[in-house]
């Protein structure tokens, strides 16, 4: 009758606290990547790391 | 005669009496005593007719009961698009024949909800849990992203972190010379001592010192020898290769240490300070800091 994810997660609040714990986790170092690789590349050209070769062989 | 009486409505009552009993004006809610006479005194409220007075003989049908609120002020607003129900609110206090009012709220008065609800509630009820937890995963992460910020903002910078150690060439300080350089606003002495400066470093009996420290404690290669030069007494700078002990002599108030930095005779309390540092580029460089 209830469904398989009711039943595992959220049946128990010993498994339901953990669970929200790690998803919080997970979800801030996915949310950290997604909005960094979007700004790198909105910046794409204009950051340190992308020019840095030009200058670094330059001098050596 | 055949009495039927489908429906009796007795409005909500304003406060409840301590021993349960619903308070309601002009409304009597008393057991009938000794209704029977066989000991229990309970029984059916005398307000409302029992079901034997039912087989009643006549042709009369009471299908609607409507009994006012007991407020003072009646006030109630709801809104509703049943027929019936706004035309039984014009029947103030009486008694009303619908016939439809049956048919649509049923025998117990209670609108018919059944288009409205779920079909599946564990559905419902997996969305349910899963709202709250996804509402806290969120709150946990933006918690946790807040105060790492707070942290990090709290943190050195990088401009104060590349101050904050300095690089000295080892090769260019030749065998029993002093290199004194400046590190976060402090002096810095640097030796490069020889094998016979190691040999009376080691001499020493620790247990004799006012600051009991064994040479290998000071240095991490013993014929490099890094101390902060500040002395320990007042904070004045030693001069090196100077004093009774072949060391440093403090000039302020006459601190004598030794070629280990330890404090050997004056009001000076502990031995040099020694900084945190590190040999790096197959010992090439000294990195301080």
């Amino acid at each position: 009758m209830a469904s398989p994810i009711y039943s595992t997660i959220f049946k128990r609040n010993s498994v339901f606290v953990p669970t929200v714990f790690l998803a919080a986790f997970s979800f801030s170092i996915g949310f950290d990547m997604v909005t960094s690789a979007w700004w790198d590349s909105h910046n794409r050209g204009k950051q340190w790391k992308d020019i840095r070769s030009k200058y670094i062989e330059q001098e050596e | 005669m055949s009495l039927s009486i489908t429906r009796i409505n007795v409005l909500p009552s304003t406060r409840t009496l301590a021993s349960g009993v619903p308070f309601a004006n002009k409304i009597n809610h008393s057991l009938p005593p000794q209704a029977h006479g066989h000991g229990h005194s309970a029984g059916p409220r005398t307000d409302s007719p029992p079901t034997w007075a039912q087989k009643l003989s006549g042709s009369v049908s009471v299908l609607h009961v409507n009994t006012l609120p007991n407020t003072l002020v009646f006030s109630r607003s709801f809104s509703t698009s049943s027929r019936s129900s706004a035309q039984s609110g014009s029947a103030v206090g009486g008694i009303s024949h619908h016939a439809t009012t049956s048919q649509r709220h049923g025998p117990t008065g209670v609108p018919d909800f059944t288009p409205y609800r779920a079909s599946d509630t564990s559905s419902n009820r997996t969305l349910s849990y899963f709202m709250v937890g996804a509402l806290g995963a969120l709150g946990a992460s933006a918690a946790k992203s807040t105060v790492s910020d707070v942290l990090s903002n709290m943190a050195a910078s990088a401009d104060v972190l590349a101050l904050a150690k300095i690089e000295v060439e080892l090769g260019a300080i030749p065998e029993g010379k002093n290199l004194i350089v400046k590190w976060r606003g402090k002096p810095v002495f640097i030796r490069h001592r020889t094998s016979d400066e190691i040999d009376e470093a080691n001499a020493v009996d620790v247990k004799t010192l006012r600051d009991p420290q064994t040479d290998d404690d000071r240095v991490k290669k013993p014929e490099w020898l890094v101390m902060l030069g500040v002395c320990t007494h007042l904070g004045c700078v030693p001069i090196g290769e100077a004093g009774d002990y072949g060391g440093w002599f403090c000039p302020c108030h006459g601190s004598h240490y030794d070629i280990s930095g330890r404090i050997r005779r004056g009001p000076a309390p502990l031995n040099l300070e020694i900084p945190e540092y590190d040999f790096v580029e197959d010992d090439a460089k000294l990195l301080i800091g």
